[in-house]
């Protein structure tokens, strides 16, 4: 009988202070969330590199590295259109 | 002649094996794990390691098996009682060989299952979970098995202690359920571990099985990115790199705060993911943490819990209850998620499938893997795994917490 109401004990105890931790844990989350927000958002760094061919630069080295990869070395791109 | 062929017998492990058959029943045991492990590809990190412990352990004169010390610490060595923990570790390799000493080591001191939880950390996201805060809750409502099973155990003749570690299975995390037993029945850690694991294994049957019995077609077919457009979050994160590093921070503070049992377990796993999300310049500790340690540190646990079952130490009716024990937590703190949710849903505009209550148990990520599988089978558009894998990350936090409360109410 003291073994069940000391299960009893735990179960009363154990499971609120589950849900506590984690409704503690979700608030922490969305006052962090809401700090990061107001304080630390993040920097958007848009680098205009574009040509005017509107051909991001790291694309036109993708396809000049595959056109070389391709041709062995002998191929180079000289322009690239888009259409 | 005849004297040298008897020495010969004598000397082999048949004559044990004949006198004992019992250990027979350990072998079927192991080959049955190890199939499960290798050719069905259940959890075979663990289930191998594990069987093959097993295997080990029961080859009469190998002294491979874990001798487990009784609740006052003393074995009996060489016929002479003997107090494990005044014995110097190279005097337990010695006398109660290499897997002894791993057991005593890494095991019953603790060691390994928090080591583990770091690893686990390393390689846990906890982005979905901080898209989804609201449906973390469920990860509390799914250790109702825990402590229900707590209870039903007292009834039927456990110790609280034993009640307590049969009851963890409930929360679906192998380290935990192996953490919580060596504190406080280590005598059951063996079934208790292969319990655990064999059910999380089992979590394809499970869950579907247990969902079938709870939930309506109707609940299943909740489209969770509809209700998401219907009431969108008003939530927006800007920096999620930043709230990934602070999170584990701040988590470990809270959990330790609150509630100091939990602190290996959670502290371990925070200490994991914090390293995982720095990025670039903890890249080596994240690394570490995640491969070489983590995978040492499955191969010890796994060997040294397959160990300890013995014959003598598994086949009885203690085993048989653990089992099926085991068996009702795991289904049960399932039932309690998904009726969580539906009484949330009673309350609430916003309706939630109650898959994401069942994956509120831990077994990252298959629980979640398995209820998305679900959610398809009955609307081919309704993919739910990043909503699932909230509340399955919270589940392991919340089972971590169970099991702090239980240590420090009966360790």
């Amino acid at each position: 009988m003291e073994n069940l109401s000391l299960g009893l004990l735990l179960m009363v105890v154990g499971l609120p202070t589950v849900f506590l931790i984690l409704l503690i844990i979700i608030y922490l989350g969305k006052g962090l969330i809401a700090f990061v927000n107001r304080f630390i958002p993040e920097e958007i760094i848009l680098k205009n590199n574009d040509s005017e061919s509107g051909i991001p630069d790291r694309v036109k080295r993708i396809i000049a590295a595959a056109v070389s990869e391709a041709t062995k070395g002998k191929g180079i791109v000289t322009t690239i259109e888009k259409r | 002649m005849n004297n040298i062929f008897d020495k010969l017998y004598d000397m082999t492990a048949f004559s044990n094996i004949i006198a004992e058959p019992q250990f027979l029943i350990m072998y079927a045991i192991a080959f049955i794990l190890l199939y499960l492990g290798i050719k069905k590809e259940y959890e075979p990190l663990l289930l191998v390691p594990i069987a093959f412990g097993v295997l080990l352990a029961n080859f009469p004169g190998g002294g491979m098996g874990v001798v487990q010390a009784d609740q006052n610490g003393m074995v009996e060595v060489q016929g002479v009682m003997k107090s494990i923990w005044e014995m110097p570790l190279h005097e337990i390799a010695n006398e109660l060989g290499l897997m002894n000493f791993i057991y005593y080591l890494l095991i019953k001191t603790g060691f390994l299952p928090p080591i583990i939880f770091m690893g686990v950390g390393a390689l846990t996201d906890f982005g979905p979970m901080l898209r989804n805060l609201r449906l973390s809750i469920f990860g509390a409502a799914a250790q109702l098995g825990i402590f229900a099973v707590l209870i039903g155990a007292i009834l039927i003749g456990f110790t609280p202690k034993e009640a307590a570690s049969l009851g963890i299975i409930g929360g679906a995390d192998g380290p935990t359920a192996i953490f919580t037993t060596i504190k406080l029945a280590p005598h059951l850690l063996g079934p208790i571990a292969i319990a655990a694991y064999s059910y999380m294994a089992l979590v394809p049957v499970i869950i579907p099985l247990v969902v079938k019995l709870t939930c309506t077609k109707k609940e299943l077919r909740i489209n969770m990115k509809e209700q998401e457009k219907l009431y969108p979050s008003k939530t927006e994160i800007k920096n999620l790199r930043a709230v990934k590093i602070i999170f584990p921070i701040a988590v470990t503070t809270v959990v330790a705060l609150f509630v100091p049992g939990a602190v290996p377990l959670v502290g371990m796993l925070m200490f994991g993911n914090l390293v995982k999300e720095i990025g670039a310049n903890t890249f080596r500790l994240f690394d570490a943490a995640s491969n070489s340690i983590m995978n040492a540190a499955t191969i010890f646990l796994g060997l040294s819990v397959g160990a300890t079952m013995t014959s003598e130490a598994f086949l009885n009716w203690t085993t048989i209850g653990i089992v099926v024990g085991g068996f009702l937590a795991f289904a049960l703190s399932i039932a309690g998620g998904v009726l969580f949710v539906k009484v949330v849903n009673l309350f609430s505009k916003k309706k939630i499938n109650p898959l994401i209550g069942a994956t509120g148990l831990s077994a990252v990520p298959m629980a979640a893997r398995v209820a998305n599988e679900i959610a398809l089978k009955y609307d081919r558009q309704n993919h739910v795994l990043q909503y699932c894998m909230a509340s399955n990350i919270s589940g392991v936090i919340g089972s971590a917490v169970a099991a702090g409360v239980l240590i420090s109410f009966l360790g």
